[in-house]
């Protein structure tokens, strides 16, 4: 139950790829982290699957990669 | 000094809350065994309590280096830590007064909020926490964490009233349901920062 905790909604996940642009651009989850202004933790949990960012925060990521948000976010 | 380089060199948080929980232990076992008196027990548990401030600096260093510390938490373990101070030195009041004197209506009233006024405050801590974060995911943990801890209240609180009815188990204070709160909480964010640990980047 716990680890549901810690990912609730299973079942609708949404893929990204998000440590891959991270890795192109040679940023460490710190990096993009500063750059999205949110806690490592967040990027850490996004890019492993374990949490979905929210729509406001879905566009920041876009933004910042200059990309449209279903290039970087697919359902599963 | 900067909080990393204070986080490097200084005690860590687990040497804090070690010396903090083993200090508690031998105070209660003198007391058991009648060794120190109430009113030394006493003094020697709020000095206890003092360690709750280098325990908090330890957490906040830790949490800086691990890119977990935003203002939000920041104020909530300082409002959280002045709240625990307050708990403790409104408990130690109230049991004094409750032993050296016959407790009733509006008296009592009165000395049981002294306690409880520090509870609230925490209470309002956490709500004020779930208001000022601005990091979705860290207030997403922290509402999951009180969820369960919540659950856990729920459930043992209904468990052993039931048991109580029975006259399986002897009867508990209703005022174990905030720690008891606290403990699932606690349990629920070890859980989850274990699970963030093990994802984290190599």
């Amino acid at each position: 139950m716990l680890d549901g905790l810690a990912r609730p909604g299973r079942g609708r996940i949404v893929k990204n790829r998000l440590k891959v642009l991270r890795a192109e651009r040679d940023w460490s989850q710190q990096d993009l982290a500063q750059r999205l202004e949110v806690s490592r933790q967040s990027v850490n949990a996004i890019e492993t699957g374990r949490y979905d960012p929210s729509l406001p925060l879905a566009f920041r990521i876009a933004a910042l990669f200059d990309m449209p948000i279903e290039a970087i976010f697919t359902p599963d | 000094m900067t909080a990393e380089v204070a986080g490097r060199t200084g005690r860590s948080r687990w040497f804090w809350a070690g010396l903090m929980f083993a200090s508690f232990g031998a105070i209660a076992a003198l007391r058991i065994t009648d060794a120190i008196g109430k009113s030394t027990g006493f003094i020697l548990l709020a000095c206890t309590m003092l360690l709750i401030i280098p325990l908090t600096r330890a957490g906040l260093a830790h949490q800086r280096t691990t890119g977990r510390l935003s203002p939000a938490v920041v104020r909530y373990t300082r409002r959280f830590t002045v709240a625990s101070l307050g708990y403790m030195l409104g408990l130690g009041i109230a049991i004094t007064l409750s032993q050296r004197m016959e407790l009733s209506g509006a008296g009592a009233f009165a000395i049981a909020l002294l306690p409880v006024l520090p509870i609230f405050a925490m209470i309002w801590t956490m709500a004020r926490y779930l208001i000022e974060e601005d990091d979705e995911f860290l207030r997403h943990r922290a509402t999951m964490a009180s969820l369960f801890g919540l659950g856990l209240v729920l459930a043992a609180g209904s468990f052993w009233g039931f048991l109580e009815t029975f006259g399986v188990v002897p009867h508990i204070d209703a005022w174990w349901t905030f720690p008891v709160w606290a403990i699932g909480m606690g349990i629920a964010q070890c859980w989850m920062g274990w699970r963030d640990r093990a994802g984290a980047e190599s």
